[in-house]
């Protein structure tokens, strides 16, 4: 790839194979602060000397859709986007989002940074192509982990809502992404103050740390070992597990033609099909409500009903 | 416009109940797309009295009889021109037009620019399977590259419409596309289209488990589902690229959006201009 | 010279531009075509003032499908075409005919088929109007003979169309749509006009096609609550699509008969000194005033001939015409189209009857001399 690119910007290829741009990717869903990351470290590779390229797409950020950025920095970039294999390194702010990625970490040598954070996005669980082998969720953080030796699966967000910064858990990726790569650390906090509101720099800073910590004291096998599973899922749209909704499915068997999608697409795998290929919820208590059986059944055969529980009026 | 509704959405105050079962067959993007647009109406606070629904023919033209609304069911093509009348006679509707790719770009071609061009107050969904699912799966202008129909048994050769551009470059004030698969997004689209004073445009990228799906060994519908968002439209649109990181994927969202003025308004404000003078 | 605002000038096509407005025609939707524009013109300057809509659409199918769709939507609305025109108005207008939205087509009849003479005159499209779309339908055709009657047929185009809820055509021809005579104005002062009989009384369990008698359902009013569904599949009652053979062949037996059940409102004929006539002239539009003609020579050359003047073309007024061909010994069809209404002719006169056609289909109108001449031909035989 980088050869070809070589080519067509006619540039000697063997200058540039030496020099080979660092590829970093950074993904998650809407409002998550993918583009915060990504802003950060092409501002400070450019502040440190570097050529960058930095190209986004946050088409559905305000619908919690997928949001994902491209940096890539070093003597010579031409090309903004990364291809399929080249990432050096991929920051993942959502689980699933991450594993949708993983294609385009470098085979053996690509690291990987994820929160393990799931947001169900409304159509997560997207480009789950056939032969795809990283399916969402089933995979345990463990078992991803175990396959990618360069992997750093986090609880961002829990981290950050212990320090009472709920929102700056990007800022404690940033700090675990800092330990993966070579910048002088103050450059990265002067970077990151000038990106966040000047309220907000200390707490920020302290997130940053943390997730630095975190990093350089990880220790893969206990890692591996006490990992408890803690996920935290903020299902799309309606519900808000927190705030006591609690939701009933209801299947009008007589519509249902039992076309499979509910089934398959359910990310918490709560559905299945009967005998007579009807769809039925055999799991309501992994049901979150999240609704994308009821907007992907073509048959409009069910519905979601949402109750919130503290108050009913 | 953006609020959610006042109050959740039923979708079975919006159907014609004792029709459901519908016609469609399992897996078929059509039923999806239905379901985001009854929540876009709900959404809207549109009142059901008010709505007309105007189809073509075709699995697509079919939706419309499901809609509990005012909804006519016209011939082949031709559900724009139809709408046109509608809309001139009665602009106190809400009318909304339900269309195929071949219903809207083959036979109807024509009345879709011209509807663009005059920018009636009128909402166009253009539910596009790349296939004339109803007559049993041939060749549509929207049908991709290589693509294999009962009329292309060596896989397609024809190139296709961009429907989009097309809808742009004929003067339509509003045009969007979304896949049945971002259903949320999708109804979003239709709320604006519908929102959007003059002609409004959405292409829907639906699917055809039945007869599209099956000849090109898709699999299921949900893997045709999946295999549409991940971009398996492959270079159809020719040079058509319009993402930088889904070089073969297309474009969703809003893609045009102009203040044009109305048809309507502009056809008052002319004679009414012209008989004080 | 009269100062009578009542007397006026009028072109044919103007003519019928004007009626349709009166009779309330509020939405005109149309394609330019020879020898039918003037209409189009006339409407695109009249309906301003009256609030109504004119719309110059892409072709004619666009056109004949605006007209339903304002129908549909409650306002009266009119096309006019001629002969290339009306046949891609065929699809639609069986959409018409099946879901029963009233509207009026105007077809200025010029030669054919193809392009074939646009400024001339001919009346090939009898039996286009009668069978052009596909499929059994009822329908309704009036051939008006002048400009006065232009204005007459028209509005009554529009009472019928909205009495059975069906398109009504008319069909003239070049010469009357470019005539200009005078038409006293005074006696459309306050016409007659026919409203759409829109569903009243319950809401709940409305069928928007159920016979109410007369074979002429009521219809409802988009917005009135009904929110009904209107499809060109065959339907029943309910206005759903149903292939049920019972409910589809009750339904189609309804909408056949529903002319037959207004016969007397549909059918209208002149017919001239027809009660001894041993020689009847069936002739229509610009052709019966020939024959008007004709037949006042032959009388004068002692020669017993009438004129049988359907105004009503289809349905053709079967008993009428029956009645006087009873006792004719010779019945001429002199018709600008190789021989369309003789067929129907034929059909209804006995053995002991001549029929024959006097046609001529090379953009010249017919004149009294050739029918005359006709008419010995065959008597002297
Ligand atoms: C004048 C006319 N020509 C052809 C047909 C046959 N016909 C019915 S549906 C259809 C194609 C529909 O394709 P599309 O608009 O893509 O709708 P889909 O069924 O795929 O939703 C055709 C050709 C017809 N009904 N009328
Ligand atoms: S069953 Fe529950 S969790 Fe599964 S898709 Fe439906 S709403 Fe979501
Ligand atoms: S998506 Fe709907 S029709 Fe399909 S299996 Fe599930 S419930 Fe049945
Ligand atoms: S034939 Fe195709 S488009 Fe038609 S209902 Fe079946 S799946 Fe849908
Ligand atoms: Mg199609």
């Amino acid at each position: 790839m980088t050869e070809r690119e070589t080519l067509k910007a006619d540039v000697p290829a063997e200058s540039l194979v030496h020099q080979r741009p660092t590829n970093v990717l950074v993904v998650g869903v809407g409002g998550q602060g993918v583009i915060m990351i990504s802003k950060v470290l092409a501002s400070l590779s450019k502040e440190l000397g570097h050529q960058v390229k930095q190209s986004e797409v946050h088409g559905m950020a305000k619908r919690g859709g997928a949001v994902f950025s491209h940096v890539r920095f070093g003597p010579a970039v031409f090309s903004p986007t990364i291809p399929e294999g080249e990432a050096d390194i991929l920051v993942a702010l959502e689980w699933a989002e991450g594993l949708r990625w993983l294609p385009h970490l470098k085979q053996d040598s690509g690291t990987f940074i994820a929160d393990t954070q799931q947001i169900v996005p409304p159509f997560a669980c997207r480009n789950r192509s056939r032969g795809a082998d990283l399916g969402y969720p089933r995979e345990t953080v463990p078992d991803v982990m175990e396959k990618i030796a360069n992997s750093f699966a986090l609880d961002a967000v829990g981290i950050a809502t212990e320090m009472g910064v709920a929102k700056a858990a990007n800022t404690v990726l940033l700090g675990t992404l800092s330990a993966a790569l070579d910048f002088p650390v103050e450059a990265w906090k002067s970077v990151i103050s000038e990106f966040v509101p000047p309220k907000t720099i200390e707490a920020n800073i302290r997130a940053f740390d943390a997730g630095r910590d975190w990093a350089l004291s990880f220790d893969r096998q206990t890692h591996l070992k006490d990992w408890t599973g803690r996920t935290v899922r903020s299902p799309a749209e309606v519900v808000d597990s927190a705030a006591g909704i609690t939701s009933t499915l209801e299947i009008t068997e007589e519509w249902c033609k039992g076309c499979d999608i509910c089934i398959k697409f359910c990310p918490e795998r709560c559905l299945a099909m009967d005998a007579r290929q009807i769809a039925i919820l055999v799991d309501p208590d992994r049901c979150t409500g999240c609704r994308i059986c009821e907007w992907l059944c073509p048959d409009l055969a069910i519905t979601v009903h949402t109750q919130t529980n503290t108050d009913s009026a | 416009m953006s609020d959610v509704a006042q109050s959740e959405f039923n979708i079975r105050k919006y159907i014609r109940e004792d029709l459901f079962p519908h016609f469609m067959c399992p897996g078929c993007g059509h039923g999806i797309a239905l379901r985001a647009l009854l929540n876009a109406v709900h959404n809207l606070g549109i009142d059901k009295n008010r709505l007309a629904i105007v189809s073509g023919i075709g699995c697509s033209g079919r939706v419309g009889a499901y809609i509990d609304a005012n909804t006519f069911h016209t011939t082949h093509g031709r559900p724009l021109a139809f709408a046109t009348g509608l809309k001139l006679a009665r602009p106190d509707l809400e009318v909304i037009v339900i269309t195929g790719d071949g219903d809207c770009l083959a036979i109807g071609g024509n009345h879709l620019i011209h509807a663009c061009r005059r920018n009636l107050n009128i909402t166009c969904l253009m539910l596009n399977n790349e296939v004339y699912g109803m007559t049993g799966g041939q060749v549509s202008p929207t049908t991709s590259t290589d693509r294999f129909t009962t009329t292309t048994q060596s896989g397609n050769y024809e190139p296709v419409f961009d429907a989009c551009k097309l809808a742009e470059g004929a003067g339509a004030a509003f045009v969007g596309r979304e896949m049945t698969l971002q259903t949320p997004a999708l109804r979003d689209l239709i709320m604006e289209a519908i929102a959007h004073e003059g002609f409004s445009f959405v292409e829907v990228l639906s699917d055809c488990t039945e007869v599209f799906g099956r000849k090109n060994d898709m699999g299921d519908s949900m893997e045709m589902v999946l295999a549409q968002k991940s971009g398996f439209r492959s270079n159809s649109y020719g040079t058509a690229v319009d993402e930088p990181f889904k070089p073969r994927g297309m474009k969703t969202g809003v893609l045009h959006r102009s203040e044009r003025l109305e048809y309507a308004a502009a056809y008052q404000q002319h004679h009414a201009e012209k008989s004080s003078t | 010279m009269s100062t009578d605002q009542n007397l006026q000038n009028l072109q044919g096509n103007r003519a019928c531009a004007l009626a349709a407005i009166h009779a309330g025609c509020r939405l005109f939707a149309g394609y330019p075509i020879t020898p039918s524009s003037e209409i189009a013109e006339s409407m695109s300057a009249e309906l301003p003032k009256v609030g109504g809509v004119f719309v110059q659409m892409e072709d004619e199918i666009a056109s004949m499908g605006a007209v339903i769709g304002a129908s549909a939507g409650g306002v009266k609305a009119m096309t006019a075409t001629s002969g290339p025109g009306f046949s891609l108005k065929q699809e639609a207008l069986g959409y018409a005919a099946l879901t029963e939205i009233p509207s009026v087509i105007i077809n200025v009849m010029r030669g054919g088929p193809s392009t074939g003479m646009p400024t001339r005159p001919a009346q090939g499209d009898i039996m286009q109007a009668r069978w052009g779309t596909h499929g059994d339908h009822p329908t309704v055709v009036l051939v008006p003979w002048s400009v006065e009657e232009v204005f007459a047929e028209t509005i009554r185009a529009f009472n019928l169309a909205e009495l059975l809820r069906t398109p009504v055509i008319i069909l003239f021809d070049e010469v009357i749509g470019h005539l200009v005579e005078t038409v006293d104005l005074a006696r459309f002062q306050n016409p007659q006009i026919t409203d759409r009989k829109w569903a009243d009384g319950k809401i709940e369990g409305f069928k928007p096609y159920r016979d109410p008698g007369d074979g002429v359902p009521m219809m409802a009013r988009p917005g009135d609550g009904r929110r009904v569904h209107t499809t060109g599949l065959s339907h029943g009652e309910s206005g759903f699509p149903t292939q049920n053979a019972g409910e589809v062949e009750k339904f189609m037996s309804r909408l056949l008969g529903k002319i037959a059940k207004h016969r007397d409102e549909v059918e209208r004929i002149d017919a001239r000194c027809c009660d001894d006539a041993d020689v009847v002239v069936v002739a229509y539009g610009i052709t019966a005033r020939a024959a008007h003609r004709a037949v006042s020579m032959l009388r004068d050359q002692g020669i017993k001939a009438g004129l049988f003047r359907p105004i009503t073309l289809w349905p053709f007024p079967e008993s009428a015409f029956k009645a006087v061909a009873e006792h004719a010994r010779l019945v001429l069809v002199p018709e600008m189209n190789a021989g369309q209404l003789i067929l129907e002719v034929e059909r209804l006169v006995s053995d002991k009857t001549t029929v024959a056609g006097l046609n001529l289909f090379y953009g010249e109108p017919i004149t009294p001399q050739q029918i005359v001449e006709k008419a010995e031909a065959l008597l002297s035989q």
